[in-house]
């Protein structure tokens, strides 16, 4: 975990799982099968991209760009988020 | 700069639409060639390729090809690989389109400018069509059309394809980009991480440069629908009450319309049988034509209902969020909720169930789901359900909106949803075995259903359906009176007409046949008229009902007079020859086995085509037959066992 300087919640990489819902994330890595990895970056999860997590259930709920997308759990679990307050696990 | 668009060869030129999926690029398609085909709301429901045309006042042709929906050229999916062949002039079968017209939607442009600049990258004059511009500004989007024309480099033209707005300035901007220079390049046409993370920056840069957006102070519509039908119990309870709704509205509001054509096709087939003259012309026309068509022709009504419903569900958006709370249970099977979108689209035809697998990427899930869809009851399974229903089970009151009849018929439907799951269970841990693939899914927003377009895919299927009628079910009724009414055999003139039929019936050509196959059917507690009717309904289930029609010989009396005479079928030894568990132990027949021709043929060309298209449809064929006769089967034997029939 890296913290870095604030106005009040540390920074900290985490899973997109973990994330915070209604927080917004950066991604900063995508671990998945190669096929898997192509077909989130193209549909806007790409490194580098913002996105937030909008509910957890037994699929993640994500808005990216505007859109609403459902993520398997375990998909969620491989992607590295970079989010500015305290991982919900 | 590229290569300007060469000149067709025949004079038409070529334009192939492209888009993200729920952007209105089937509408936008029907609107400029006025061409009838599905709309979706959910990924993938254009799969089948749909070719149309305009002419313009000129005179010049246009002709526009709708490709599937893709969020990219990757071609990780079916969908997506026959989208990019085409664009590249890969597809053998297809010409390179001259133009490329890519529709995006104006309230989604970060994500679909993806797909546009890829297919910039073509080598092929583009042209943009700016859709949804109205939904655009009610959420305070507003684009600047002009300068984004300067950032793509290509031209735009802003439309409401719903409303059929912007057509006009559309088609003259298709004519002019024929002869305009396709565009620059930006990226390289992959998908590696450094590119899509590039184009997307691009991309980032583009809308902060073009697109305004007054903030919005609360969440969407659609967001506070989905608070309610993703909830972790009012979702499932909301999915359930929707589905028997559905099965419910099918079956009630059916039944006026069913009455009206019922007398109908009686009044006509009895005022045609006095113009022709007693004998066997009579006969045909009557008891052959009016019986065996007229019989199925009485089920269009919940036909055309259940294609509504379904249709409804898949535009209004509600059907991605079904595949979403189904995920957790399709997992289990071993598929994902993905999987689950096909499966529905089954209730009401296998075809375009087996069809909407191509939005599926991996080949397994695909292969999985496609075996299994067939077990979803479809709508040809209606008219031997609500035979059989309507002759031996009474309408006796469960629950409120429930009766026994009701119950019944959702039983069966709940039976096949049920076996679709063990059989796709079983097939991902033996001949199709591999790690459950996670979903990734979009959720469109919302949207209320177009009258019009519903109006379009009911028509479209009734047509089919009044196609068939009018086709197989038509020569099957002729050739089945033939071989029931000859050889001729005399009787006495003084014999009752039941009894003369009934001896001229089981003498007959029909009967000689029926009783040779009897024994194939007789552990089910079958007699040789159902084999018969079940053997010429491998062509097409309904034809169950037609074949009954034509061996009772009911043709100027209506489907209740069938089940009427059912009810009344006695065997030599004067027991009833169909019971109600024999009816249930029919019906459990056709829940499982696979009697279509269509499906046998969609199975083989999606499964693989050519000889492993053939396996596929061959294992599917085999095991279903299996698990129809066992199932039938034990139905039987339990039955009896607990004193029942």
């Amino acid at each position: 975990m890296t913290t870095g300087s604030s106005r009040e919640l540390p920074v900290c990489t985490c899973p997109l799982v973990d994330s915070a819902t209604g927080a917004e994330a950066t991604v900063v890595a995508i671990a998945c099968a190669d096929r898997d990895a192509c077909r989130l970056r193209v549909m806007g999860v790409y490194e580098g991209a913002t996105v937030s997590v909008i509910d957890k259930k037994h699929c993640l709920l994500v808005d990216v760009r505007g859109t609403r997308l459902a993520l398997g759990a375990e998909l969620a679990e491989g992607i590295t988020v970079l989010t500015r307050g305290i991982p919900a696990s | 700069m590229g290569t300007p668009g060469s000149a067709p060869a025949s004079g038409a030129l070529r334009v192939a639409i492209i888009g993200n999926p729920n952007t209105g690029k089937t509408t936008l398609f029907n609107a400029l060639t006025g061409l009838r085909q599905r709309v979706g709301n959910f990924a993938g429901v254009t799969v089948e390729r749909v070719e149309g045309g305009f002419q313009m006042p000129d005179g010049r042709r246009i002709t526009v090809v709708d490709l599937p929906g893709a969020y990219s050229l990757a071609a990780t999916s079916p969908d997506e690989r026959i989208a990019l062949d085409v664009l590249r002039g890969h597809d053998g079968r297809e010409p390179r389109p001259d133009v490329v017209l890519v529709v995006v939607d104006a309230t989604h442009l970060g994500r679909n400018l993806f797909l546009a600049s890829q297919v910039c990258e073509l080598g092929l004059p583009v042209v943009v069509a700016l859709n949804q511009v109205d939904a655009a500004a009610a959420r305070g989007i507003t684009v600047d059309v002009p300068a984004l024309i300067h950032e793509l480099g290509v031209p735009i033209v802003p439309t409401v394809a719903s409303r059929g707005e912007g057509l006009d300035p559309l088609r003259r901007a298709l004519v002019a980009a024929a002869t305009l220079p396709a565009p620059t390049p930006r990226f390289a046409l992959d998908e590696s991480a450094e590119t899509t993370a590039a184009r997307y920056g691009w991309i980032t840069d583009v809308i902060a440069r073009t697109v305004r957006q007054r903030a919005s102070a609360s969440g969407s519509a659609s967001d506070r629908i989905d608070a309610i039908a993703l909830h972790r119990l009012g979702g499932p309870i909301l999915f359930l009450v929707v589905m028997a709704l559905v099965f419910q509205a099918v079956f009630s509001w059916a039944t006026p319309v069913q009455d009206a054509i019922e007398s109908g096709v009686l009044g006509v087939g009895h005022a045609i049988g006095q113009l022709v003259p007693e004998g066997d012309l009579r006969s045909l026309v009557v008891d052959g034509v009016f019986a065996g068509v007229g019989s199925v022709l009485v089920f269009l009504p919940q036909i055309a209902l259940l294609f509504a419903f379904i249709s409804v569900l898949e535009q209004s958006g509600y059907m991605a969020r079904a595949a979403f709370l189904m995920d957790r249970l399709m997992r289990r099977v071993g598929l994902n909720g993905k999987s689950f979108i096909p499966m529905l689209s089954g209730y009401a035809c296998a075809v375009p169930g087996i069809m909407a697998t191509r939005t599926i990427e991996d080949p397994k899930d695909r292969l999985a789901t496609i075996l299994v869809v067939p077990l979803m009851s479809c709508s040809a399974r209606l008219p031997v359900y609500t035979l059989l229903i309507g002759a031996f089970v009474p309408a006796m009151p469960l629950l409120p909106g429930l009766d026994l009849q009701g119950a019944t018929m959702l039983a069966m439907y709940l039976l096949g949803t049920v076996a679709a799951l063990g059989v796709a269970a079983l097939f991902r841990r033996t001949l199709l075995r591999g790690p459950v693939r996670p979903m990734i899914l979009e959720l469109p927003p919302y949207r209320w259903p177009s009258p019009r377009s519903i109006a379009i895919i009911v028509w479209q299927r009734s047509v089919l359906f009044l196609r068939r009628a009018g086709t197989v079910i038509l020569a099957l009724s002729i050739v089945l009176w033939a071989l029931a009414t000859f050889p001729r055999t005399p009787v006495a003139p003084d014999a009752p007409p039941a009894v003369a039929q009934e001896t001229q019936l089981a003498n007959s050509a029909l009967g000689r046949f029926g009783r040779a196959i009897e024994p194939a059917v007789a552990p089910l507690g079958y007699d040789w008229k159902i084999g018969v009717s079940i053997l010429a309904s491998f062509a097409a289930r309904e034809v169950f009902v037609s074949t009954m029609g034509t061996i009772y010989g009911v043709g100027d009396a209506g489907e209740s007079a069938l089940a009427d005479a059912l009810r009344a079928e006695r065997r030599p030894d004067g027991t009833a020859a169909y019971t109600p568990l024999i009816a249930v132990s029919l019906m459990v027949f056709y829940v499982f086995a696979l009697m279509c021709m269509s499906t046998i043929a969609v199975t083989v060309r999606e499964a693989g085509g050519g000889r492993i298209g053939w396996r596929w449809a061959a294992i599917q064929f085999a095991y279903m037959l299996a698990l129809a006769y066992g199932a039938a089967w034990l139905v039987l034997v339990v039955g009896r066992a607990m004193g029942l029939g």
